[in-house]
């Protein structure tokens, strides 16, 4: 690879951002965060088999502000990732490639992630 | 595995987890105010458990159809690349397959 003297393709440094350049590399950069959530949720199960005081201190520092940080942080990244997945299925189908539409759903799947997780967060937390 | 099944179950593993993942974050976010003998009584339930141990199978394997289509746009030394495969490969059967040790022994 070192002594390849082609011509590169511009890095991604180098494009302006839309939002489809954006949400393609967030989908994977969120699909990459979900498995550490699932290797979080992993040890969730390991300490609740590990017996109660050492379930109440998991639960301790999941409660703390950085805990709910995460958490919360957790919760958007699958929400995204999922609903952006949703868009990836339509395009999959041949639906929504239009650049006006594409964009759209875009600004859609950012917004609706984010109401996600506070419905979930509020309604799961018992909120409301 | 050819590239066009590994596409295919790509996607079907994807609809398959996605109501799944809606109603275990929406579970796991209201165990996370609950304590332990609420959280062990959780886990009594077969419906739960089975589908804690089902999601964690379809979605390690997704995991790995997803990390190998990473390591094969940004890896190009080809022998780091398989080294990376094999250990996506390991880690996608070690973590359902000891969740589901978990839920059925332990918990």
């Amino acid at each position: 690879m070192i002594n390849n003297q082609n011509p590169l393709s511009p890095h991604l440094q180098i494009y302006r951002w839309h939002i489809s350049s954006l949400l393609s590399i967030t989908h994977r950069i969120s699909g990459v965060v979900n498995l550490f959530s699932l290797i979080l949720i992993f040890f969730w199960l390991l300490v609740l088999s590990l017996g109660e005081s050492n379930y109440e201190l998991f639960l301790l520092i999941m409660n703390s502000f950085i805990g709910k940080f995460i958490l919360i942080g957790f919760t958007w990244s699958m929400s995204f990732h999922i609903l952006s997945g949703i868009r990836h299925l339509a395009w999959d189908m041949g639906y929504g490639f239009e650049i006006k539409t594409a964009n759209i759903s875009g600004i859609i799947v950012i917004i609706s992630s984010l109401i996600l997780t506070i419905i979930f967060w509020l309604l799961g937390r018992g909120i409301i | 595995m050819n590239e066009t099944r590994k596409w295919v179950l790509h996607r079907i593993s994807a609809i398959i987890l996605a109501p799944l993942f809606f109603w275990f974050y929406f579970s796991l976010i209201s165990l996370s105010t609950k304590n332990y003998q609420e959280a062990i009584y959780f886990f009594e339930n077969l419906l739960f458990t089975v589908l804690t141990i089902f999601l964690f199978f379809i979605a390690f394997f997704h995991v790995k159809i997803s990390l190998s289509e990473i390591f094969e746009d940004y890896i190009h030394n080809q022998k780091i690349k398989d080294v990376a495969n094999i250990l996506a490969l390991i880690l996608s059967i070690i973590i359902p397959a000891i969740t589901l040790i978990l839920l059925i022994y332990k918990i």
